[in-house]
């Protein structure tokens, strides 16, 4: 296999890790823009980059912890509800991060 | 164009897809309006970092959907598996990489690790007022 393409798939962690840094990074962003700038659409974007940042934090994590005693414990309602929140996690978390985004934007033209 | 394999635009299967499509575009444009009347690290970082997340939601997740591109996964019976991985290799790269700079590029905009303000020196009050014991 390519050095390169073994690298990277070898890796995977540590990419998933710049991932989770980013929306982090993001999210702190949003909170500055909102608490200094009072900017509307900071906020939303800080709840999209949360919602982006917990559905993945889930996904990375579920392989671990996720077993069949897990999943009996929580029982028929836990089990859709670990199928069905992700994807809308980060459906909404990314509709969050352009709308906020969008806003930040009509606000900085409004401003200056 | 073989039909069967893309789902139609306007279908309940199609919606996630497409509105994947949609917000990755949108936020490549309004990364773009916001960068072209600044200029600087700031401005130059979210647009790499908008570029980079339009090519994963507007490419790459919708293809993975459409099943022009085989999930990789660790034990996965592949039709081809060099393909497989190659698709995965770029997935991993792009989806991440563009949160990580298009966070560092907010950063920057944001000021996040800038002080708010020079902190003010406030003066020990050294005159302490006595009240006359008289």
């Amino acid at each position: 296999m390519n050095l390169l393409l073994e690298s990277i798939v070898a890796n995977g962690l540590i990419f998933d890790a710049f991932g989770v840094i980013g929306l982090g990074l993001l999210a702190l962003a949003a909170l500055r823009l909102v608490k200094n700038d009072h900017s509307w659409g900071g906020s939303m974007m800080g709840y999209g980059a949360v919602a982006l940042l917990v559905a993945r934090l889930y996904i990375l994590l579920a392989p671990h912890f996720v077993t069949n005693d897990f999943l009996a414990a929580i029982g028929p309602v836990g089990i859709s509800l670990t199928m069905a929140l992700p994807p809308i996690l980060l459906t909404f978390g990314l509709a969050g991060v352009v709308w906020g985004l969008w806003g930040h934007e009509k606000w900085l033209k409004e401003r200056y | 164009m073989d039909c069967a394999l893309f789902p139609p635009l306007a279908s309940i299967d199609a919606a996630r897809p497409v509105f994947m499509i949609v917000m990755g575009v949108f936020l490549m444009v309004i990364a773009w309006r916001m960068a072209r009347e600044t200029t600087g690290w700031s401005a130059r970082l979210l647009v790499g970092g908008a570029f980079l997340l339009c090519i994963g939601y507007a490419i790459l997740i919708p293809m993975y959907e459409a099943g022009k591109i085989e999930r990789y996964f660790p034990g996965a019976h592949l039709h081809s598996p060099s393909t497989a991985l190659g698709w995965h290799a770029v997935k991993l790269v792009v989806m991440n990489a563009g949160w990580l700079v298009f966070g560092l590029g907010l950063r920057l905009h944001a000021g996040l690790f800038r002080s708010i303000a020079p902190r003010k020196i406030t003066k020990a009050q050294t005159i302490t007022i006595h009240e006359s014991a008289a």
